[in-house]
């Protein structure tokens, strides 16, 4: 047995460009235990709340962070029309799904050319980010903008899409699903990929369970849990819906889930545009919340489950907004499953688990 | 499957036996949050099963109580307890990893605490206008009973015109008193001032 000491890992580290923070006590080159340190770019968001009203903290709550950005302004939206007992038009739901499913297909594809550039692999991370140029292209025709879209508001959507539109869409991420099945081959066949995931990062699905895992990182320890299925919004309409989970538990099991994941919100992406409703696209919302009425309610971003929290004060401002995100959830799983990894794997088990720091310091 | 939520309010004694129950039951930990009140911060604990989403709320806390951290039955809480001590000053006992109030890197203690300007300036706002909403509502029920009392006794229609239009100027008058507590208390001195002027030369002064 080596002497223990010390490694830092980040918050600079070319694996992940956010300021994660890791005292990684080795021996051997096994990793004994692992301290995580956040907190060096927290930005005190959620305090605007106090100085933004209602309507205006949307456009905060989707700068938190450039990948979920639609996904918080959605989270928001609707944690505050719980408040406030505002009911959305059914053609504002389905759109709000749609751009959301559509962000998740970014965001994956996102992380799954981070992952390939973090193991050598260039040629695949082109691949993934050249697809996601093309949903970004999607959210650029239907939104005008690429990563802050700002569509969503208290009582509906901002902007509606037409038939010929959906038809391009639907063009499109045929295209992008026929493209990446052939890069998926790849993904999860090539033998130097395998060599680096499989078995590596285990979580088992009683661990999962204890440490309250959410998202993909869950999921691929057979927890079946995802905030979709519940049905909220337009989700409640899909002919059938089932979490994509694995049971292995390890980095290659959550980089599967991820890529079967993508493939799903395609598909579901297509059942919204032939099930949408004509109609309305918002309502009009008057008044404050009332004065110590509070709500809450959860959403599934790519990473998982986030958790949104809501007061009110009697003003157009809200006395306090709470975002909890699935990467605050999954820092105990993610030191969990760093323990007795070797210390050339510390960087697959992180990215695996897909941290965004820049969620987590709201 | 809905989703259902609810809040349930809980004494800080009972919350180590409580998150202990849930644990036995099956509860996944959600979350946990602060709220900054005038009586003290609010702690609100979140736990999930299947799809029932409950909050545990220990209320009114001050910096001198010792809230027992919860990390021994959820360990993912140890992220949620460094950050309520770090941005509300909660002090949290027992925590499985505690980064001693350096979990953020702060340019001020406690910041969530910190109550602003542009706060305070709207909370005193809307607490005036609901004050003179509740006056104005129990004026006017006065005046209906005082009304109702004065047509039984008298029924004279032209004490009852009169008393009326009283009763409106005086209700007006009420309504300007309203909005002018929820003005800029500079902006509310002009209207004041332009008021007594007109007035002045309404009456050829």
């Amino acid at each position: 047995m080596g002497k223990a000491s010390v490694i830092p890992f980040g918050p600079q580290h070319p694996v992940l460009p956010e300021p994660l923070h890791l005292d990684l006590v080795v021996e051997d080159e096994v990793v004994i235990e692992a301290v995580p340190q956040i907190g060096f770019v927290h930005r005190g968001l959620e305090k605007l709340v106090e100085t933004r009203d209602y309507n205006q903290f949307i456009y905060v709550a989707e700068r938190i962070c450039g990948i979920c950005a639609m996904g918080h302004s959605l989270g928001y939206a609707e944690t505050v029309e719980r408040l406030m007992g505002v009911e959305v038009p059914k053609r504002a739901e389905y759109l709000r799904c749609i751009w959301h499913e559509l962000s998740r297909v970014h965001s994956h594809l996102l992380w799954l050319g981070l992952a390939a550039d973090a193991f050598g692999f260039e040629s695949l991370f082109m691949h993934c980010w050249r697809l996601r140029e093309r949903v970004l292209d999607i959210f650029e025709k239907t939104t005008g903008g690429r990563v802050i879209l700002s569509v969503v508001k208290v009582g509906g959507v901002v902007r509606d899409i037409d038939r010929s539109m959906f038809d391009e869409i639907i063009t499109t991420l045929d295209g992008v699903a026929e493209e990446y099945k052939a890069i998926l081959k790849t993904l999860l066949n090539d033998t130097s990929i395998k060599n680096r995931t499989v078995g590596v990062g285990y979580i088992s699905h009683d661990e999962a369970v204890n440490l309250s895992m959410v998202g993909p990182f869950a999921r691929a320890s057979a927890v079946p849990y995802d905030v979709r299925s519940f049905g909220l919004g337009a989700y409640g309409d899909l002919s059938d819906f089932q979490p994509i989970t694995d049971t292995a538990g390890d980095c290659y099991a959550r980089m599967k889930v991820r890529c079967y994941e993508l493939l799903q919100s395609i598909d579901l992406i297509k059942e919204f545009i032939a099930k949408i409703p004509d109609g309305d696209i918002d309502v009009t919302v008057k008044g404050n919340p009332a004065d110590g009425a509070e709500a809450c309610n959860v959403l599934e971003q790519p990473r998982g489950e986030c958790y949104y929290y809501a007061r009110g004060n009697g003003t157009k401002n809200l006395a306090r907004m709470r975002m909890r995100t699935p990467t605050s959830q999954n820092l105990a799983g993610m030191v969990h499953a760093l323990k007795g990894c070797d210390l050339a794997d510390v960087n697959m088990i992180i990215l695996t688990v897909d941290p965004c720091i820049s969620c987590t310091e709201r | 499957m809905a989703l259902e939520t609810c809040f349930n309010p809980i004494e800080l004694s009972a919350l180590s036996e409580k998150v202990k129950a849930r644990k036995a039951e099956g509860w996944r930990f959600v979350q946990l949050l602060a709220v900054n009140t005038d009586e003290g911060i609010d702690l609100i604990y979140s736990f999930m099963k299947d799809n029932v989403l409950e909050n545990d709320e220990v209320k009114g806390l001050t910096n001198t109580d010792i809230v027992p951290s919860i990390t021994d039955e959820y360990l993912e809480a140890f992220v949620f307890e460094n950050e309520v001590h770090d941005l509300f000053d909660i002090q949290i006992k027992g925590i499985a990893i505690d980064f001693g109030g350096h979990f953020y890197k702060l340019h001020e203690k406690a910041p969530m605490t910190v109550i602003s300007p542009e706060q305070k300036a709207a909370k005193e706002k809307a607490a005036k206008i609901a004050a003179a909403k509740k006056a104005k509502e129990a004026k006017e029920k006065a005046a209906g009973d005082a009304g109702a009392a004065d047509e039984g006794a008298h029924g004279k229609a032209d004490a009852q015109g009169e008393s009326g239009a009283k009763a409106e100027a005086e209700d007006k008058q009420d309504d300007l008193e309203a909005k002018l507590a929820g003005m800029d208390p500079e902006k509310a001195a002009k209207v004041r001032a332009a008021m007594e002027a007109r007035a002045k030369k309404a009456k050829g002064e």
